[in-house]
């Protein structure tokens, strides 16, 4: 039996492109109510093992799994009975590249309440505020709720979609190198807000910027070429790492 | 030092070009074939407006004439009788639907008898004659040709016999007797088969049964007819007096412009005694001014008589209306019923103005330009080449062309759209390798075979169609014509289904795949993502593929030329939707089929022109309208 | 606060009647049109395909294809047997029965022999445009890939070129005529009366007339050349743009001028892409009937484009037959019977089988030049 404190539990996971295998049984587990980091080089894996935990990657021709299971609540998230739209709404993810609908901020947040089934106006209200405030946009749009949300600079949209992502509540929040295409001042804010959600959330992050991990992750996993290297404590893999390419990778002798 | 004083050689670094350049010259070249297109443009332009502009004068021209000689003032008289005409027409139609539509079952059974019994002899015919004149007596028959002869009638009988049409309200038994005694027929037989005499008179005495009710709406309907002889004599009088003055006045139009013609090349002739001889031929032709003003008295000193004969007209009328049956059985019956009643008060109202109109009326106020310009584009009538009087107006051509567009769009949009929605949504990659190469090929094939099979196929087989009785809760069937607005609507749906498809399904591609990652990572289903997501962020290309869509639908030519049906008219609107089974005119049609007939440079060539500028500026203002969103959607 | 058992779903999924629903209603659209086609080209090969294939070798009727188009002349003879003559083997039936009366005697125009001429005056319809349009549009297109920068002058070509791709064809065609067909200039001895202008050469008597060149095959190449010209600049440009800026970085950082970089380093690579969309190009003038209708096309015609000639050139200025306005005259023309079926069908049908290779041609060319050049 699992203890309650873990997420998402990933047992032996095999994935592939095709016929090209990306993920090698990787195993871990994510612990709840923390942020864990998965660093490596590009192509290592780790935005392809993210993209497994909500199953976006079905969306992907020629992906499957080729072995192993994800857990969430002890339940295997690839079963053909399991409820996508549902898992999904528990799992919220945000990307790389902040990509808000061609709507207004508000019917960006409500969107996924909307697509959920019918909602009452108010309690939409109240939700959208919720998480506005949560994502630390509040303040910046309560006057324009109704403006494209085009009209946001890089950083605001990027909150956007975290508002947009956590509005339903969701448990788990996936976060794909959610500062890759924001300047420092707006990655500062970002962080600072993983900071605050971890307290409601249980964040997995994909990133480049080691720095990153360090400044806001608690677990940080290391891959290399498909395969889990190292797995611990953010200290422990940054300060004292068990195993060679980990060193090497985070000392910047590669990658 | 001397070399410093002398002046530097103009002596240009080696990298610095000389003279006049090979590349410069390679460089004009192709700017100018870029160039080209811009005159190309221009060209389309300015030849449309020097072939078009002239119409306005002319057709103002004409118009005068048509004023000075006084048709105008008989076709006041003559716009009544036309409605009179149209309204005893409609009335005899009710009449003979409420009768034919009692004694309907009668009428198909007699009908399917004779198009049996005319699908064998048609089929036969020809060889029975050669038969019966071989044999008879005058000429010496040859019997082994004659014994030739009949074996190949026999032979033809059979094949005839064996391709017979279905008769779906004959009993079985009918069918056989039928059948049974065209086959033992004699060869040269002239009378028709019992069956078909037989239901031939069954029907007329259902005919006469029905009619019998109905003798007090004849009666009415003969009356009402009776009411316009008058009018009707009174008209064709005074047509006779104004076409005379007005070929008089044109006479004397084309002796000026050739007046004219010769004045212009004595003016450039070079030898002085060309110039002399020219001058005096113009001289020698100077037109007499025709004389209007005598018959126009002639013809207002009618204008008593005129009123009089539609005072009688209207009081007629107004009387004969309320003595309309109150109400018909059969539907098709009571809807002309319906349309007489409606327009019966119309009609009496415009009877009562014309007394009015007639004493306003004046033959020599001027034709301004404008009501030129404003009658070819409000005109009701297009009529050209006629005795009377010739029309240019668009209308007829304007609502033909858009109502065949209205239904295109109709089918071509959702199915364009859905189709490309779905290819591009749902559609496995199979499926997409299927249904992507068919619609490009749709759009391959070149108009004019669209119209082919619209002429041949499609429009047998919608006619076929409606005709089955399961089919006739559908307005405006049977329909009369098998080429008429609906059919040449489907197959311009067909053409420009690819069209709309291709630039829709494009729009779809553009939208990022990050909206619709984004959407199902919020837990929006597949459908959810298309419908909410990527159908709205895709909307303006969407609207640009329907309007890139309607422009090529308007401009299209050889599906309209064949398939529309060519009747210049507006549509009869009092049936509603059967109004689209209506056969029409187009604006493209039009000039293609009427520029080849036309004399260069007369009034109708150049109106013909006015209609291609008309659609290059609509369609033009269409495509740009679309562009607009096109590269809304870009940005 | 989250029931895990949630993530099980009961049955069907939520939604998916709705799902089905849509996805069928749209994939039956989708299908319908596709059956429609289908149905529409299945009756023209079921009818047409017999007048152009028979059952024994060679399997194709090459008669139908090479002999002229004529009058069908149908009649019975004394015997009742019926005969189908085209009007030449009609008078040699009639010179060689002389006295003997044949009955029942229909003709029908345009429905007899074959459809060499169609077929030949389209093919040189097609020809000429194709190469005027395709010379001065894939200058024109060098021209905006390889030279222009922002300008006025580029703009207005851009915008001409979307509006001219926007005009309808008969508006084309109401060009062509006024244009090509009344007042190009011809050199002439003998100006028209209607010449719009004669200018003096001082060449013996010859003088330019701005007369135009009536309607001939000329006047309609250059019609179509005009009409098609905006696809080919478009496509062409398309073509050479695919070609990397670093192959022309490449040569002209080795000292290559401009026109010698085009040569050499971008031509070559995107011919394939400009001929592939050419193809395309060549269905739809081969197709077009507004356009030629009064620049060039003529419904009967007894000899060949080449033949009774004086000179090869006055095939440049005579009228030709075209296929797609022989299908025009067959279908509006004349009533449709079974004697003129196989005039209809058939050339409907040899019609259709050219466009359908030609755009079959032009999607594999377009596929195989996709898996190649992959730059």
């Amino acid at each position: 039996m699992v203890s309650m404190n873990t997420a998402i539990q990933i047992k032996n996971l095999s994935f592939a492109y095709n016929s090209k295998q990306v993920l090698h049984a990787v195993s871990m587990d994510i612990p709840a109510r923390q942020v864990t980091a998965f660093i490596g080089p590009s192509g290592c894996g780790k935005s392809t093992l993210l993209r497994c935990f909500n199953r976006i990657n079905d969306r992907i021709p020629g992906a499957h799994l080729t072995g192993g299971s994800i857990l969430v609540h002890d339940i295997d998230i690839n079963r053909r009975d399991i409820d996508l739209q549902e898992l999904r709404r528990r799992i919220g993810m945000v990307f790389q590249k902040y990509n808000p609908f061609a709507k207004s901020i508000y019917d960006n947040v409500a969107f996924s309440l909307r697509v959920a089934g019918p909602t009452k106006r108010d309690e939409l209200d109240d939700i959208v505020e919720n998480a506005l405030r949560s994502a630390a946009l509040w303040d910046e749009v309560k006057d324009r709720l109704h403006a494209s949300a085009f009209g946001l600079s890089g950083g605001q949209q990027q909150r956007l979609c975290i508002a947009r992502a956590i509005a339903n509540q969701p448990e788990i929040l996936l976060m794909d190198e959610p500062c890759a295409a924001l300047d420092p001042q707006a990655t500062l804010k970002i962080e600072e807000l993983i900071r605050e959600l971890k307290k409601q959330y249980t964040i997995v992050i994909v990133t480049h910027n080691m720095a990153q991990a360090t400044r806001c992750s608690d677990q940080t996993a290391f891959m290399y070429l498909g395969k889990l290297v190292e797995f611990g404590p953010t200290m422990q893999i940054f300060e004292n790492p068990k195993d060679p390419q980990t060193e090497a990778y985070i000392t910047g002798t590669f990658g | 030092m001397p070399q410093a004083d002398s002046p530097p050689t103009e002596q240009p670094h080696r990298f610095q070009k000389r003279g006049f350049s090979g590349e410069k010259a390679i460089k004009f070249f192709f700017a100018s074939n870029a160039g080209l297109t811009i005159v190309i443009l221009a060209l389309i332009i300015i030849f449309l407006l020097k072939e078009g502009l002239g119409f306005f004068p002319g057709y103002q021209r004409e118009l005068q004439v048509y004023r000075i000689a006084g048709l105008e003032f008989v076709d006041i008289s003559r716009k009544n009788l036309t409605a009179h005409e149209q309204l005893t027409s409609v009335l005899n139609r009710a009449y003979y639907a409420e009768i034919n539509g009692k004694c309907a079952h009668q009428m198909r059974r007699s009908q399917e008898a004779s198009a049996l019994f005319n699908a064998y002899t048609d089929q036969t015919g020809p060889t029975r004659d050669l038969v019966i004149s071989n044999s008879q007596a005058e000429i010496t028959p040859n019997p082994e040709m004659l014994a030739a002869l009949r074996a190949n009638f026999d032979k033809q009988k059979l094949k005839a016999l064996a391709s017979l049409p279905a008769t779906p309200h004959l009993t079985a038994n009918e069918r056989r007797d039928l059948i049974e005694s065209i086959r033992t027929r004699a060869i040269d037989s002239t009378d028709d088969p019992a069956l078909v005499t037989a239901l031939a008179e069954e029907f007329a005495a259902a005919r006469e049964k029905q009619a019998e009710p109905l003798q007090a709406m004849r009666a009415t309907i003969d009356t009402f007819e009776a009411a316009g002889s008058e009018l009707s004599s009174l008209v064709s009088e005074m047509t006779e007096s104004v076409t005379a003055t007005k070929e008089k006045i044109q006479n004397a139009d084309i002796l000026e412009k050739d007046r004219k013609t010769l004045l212009a090349a004595a003016a450039s002739a070079k030898d002085p005694a060309e110039r002399e001889k020219l001058t005096t031929e113009a001289h020698a032709s100077l037109a007499d001014k025709p004389d209007v003003e005598g018959p126009i008295q002639v013809l207002l000193e009618r204008r008593p008589d005129c009123i009089k004969t539609h005072a009688a007209l209207q009081q007629a009328a107004a009387g004969i209306g309320s003595q309309l049956p109150a109400a018909l059985s059969q539907p098709e019956a009571a809807r002309l019923l319906k349309v007489a009643r409606n327009t019966w008060p119309l009609f009496i109202a415009d009877l009562a103005k014309t007394h009015e109109e007639i004493n306003d009326w004046k033959h020599d106020t001027p034709v301004p330009l404008t009501t030129a310009i404003s009658s070819f584009l409000t005109g009701k009538d297009w009529v050209t080449g006629g005795e009377w009087q010739d029309f240019y107006g668009i209308l007829p051509l304007a609502i033909g062309s858009l109502m065949i567009s209205i239904v295109a769009l109709i089918i071509a949009i959702p199915s364009g759209i859905g189709a490309a929605v779905y290819v591009n949504q749902f559609a496995s990659s199979r499926e997409q390798a299927l249904v992507k190469p068919v619609i490009e090929f749709i759009q391959a094939i070149p108009s004019v075979v669209l119209g082919f099979i619209g002429i041949l196929v499609f429009g047998t087989v919608l006619r076929d169609l409606s005709m089955l009785d399961s089919l006739q809760w559908i307005p405006g069937f049977p329909i009369e014509e098998r080429l008429n607005i609906f059919t040449a609507g489907c197959l311009l749906a067909l053409m420009s289904i690819p069209t709309i498809f291709s630039l829709a399904e494009d729009a779809i591609n553009n939208v990022p795949s990050a909206y619709a990652e984004a959407s199902e990572a919020l837990g929006a289903s597949r459908v959810q993502t298309t419908f909410r997501v990527i159908i709205p962020a895709a909307f303006s290309g969407i609207l640009a593929a329907i309007l890139l869509g309607f422009g090529r639908v308007i401009g299209e030519t050889m599906v309209v030329l064949l398939v529309a049906g060519n009747r210049i008219k507006i549509p009869d609107f009092t049936s509603g939707l059967g109004t689209f089974f209506q056969p029409a005119h187009t604006l493209t049609g039009i000039i293609a089929q009427e520029l080849g007939e036309v004399p260069l440079g007369s009034v109708h060539y150049r109106a013909l022109f006015v209609v291609g500028i008309l659609l290059f500026t609509v369609v033009l203002a269409i495509n740009a309208t679309a562009h607009r969103f096109v590269n809304k959607m870009k940005h | 606060m989250f029931d895990p058992e949630k993530l099980i779903r009961k049955g069907l999924p939520k939604g998916h009647f709705k799902d089905l629903v849509v996805r069928s209603l749209l994939g039956g659209t989708t299908y319908f049109v596709v059956i429609i086609a289908a149905l529409l080209f299945g009756k023209i090969l079921i009818d047409g395909a017999p007048v152009l294939f028979k059952a024994e070798a060679p399997f194709v009727d090459f008669e139908f294809l090479t002999s002229k188009n004529q009058t069908l002349h149908v009649f019975d003879d004394a015997q009742g047997t019926r005969h189908q003559l085209p009007a030449s083997e009609y008078s040699a039936y009639l010179a060689k029965h002389e006295g003997v009366p044949i009955h029942n005697e229909q003709t029908y125009s345009y429905s007899g022999g074959g459809i060499a001429g169609p077929i030949a005056g389209t093919a040189l319809l097609t020809l000429g445009s194709m190469i005027l349009a395709l010379f001065f549009g894939v200058s024109a297109a060098i021209y905006l890939s390889e030279y222009a920068k922002q300008s006025p002058f580029i703009h207005a070509v851009r915008l001409a070129i979307l509006n001219l791709a926007g005009i309808p064809s008969i508006v084309f065609g109401l060009f062509g005529f006024s244009v090509f067909v009344l007042a190009v200039p011809v050199i002439t001895a003998t100006p028209s009366d209607r010449s719009l202008l004669t200018l003096p050469l001082f060449i013996g008597d010859y003088v330019m007339s701005f007369q135009g060149w009536n309607s001939s095959l000329m006047a309609g190449c250059a019609t179509l050349a005009c009409m098609i010209l905006p696809v080919i600049i478009t496509a062409s440009e398309e073509s050479l743009r695919a070609v990397p800026q670093g192959f022309r970085d490449a040569s002209l950082a080795m000292g290559a001028t401009r026109w010698q970089t085009i040569r050499k380093c971008v031509l070559p690579f995107s011919l394939p892409g400009i001929l592939t969309s050419s193809l395309l190009a060549i269905t739809r003038v081969a197709g077009e009937t507004a356009p030629i209708m009064f620049t060039a096309a003529v419904a009967a015609k007894d000899d060949l484009p080449w033949q009774g000639l004086k000179s090869p050139f006055d095939v440049l200025s005579s009228q030709v037959q075209a296929l797609p306005y022989h299908i025009y005259t067959l279908a509006a023309r004349i009533p449709s019977s079974e004697f003129t079926q196989r005039a209809q069908y058939g050339s409907v049908f040899v019609f259709l089988l050219l466009v359908a290779t030609l755009s079959l041609g032009s999607m594999i060319l377009r596929a195989k030049l996709r898996a190649k050049l992959k730059w």
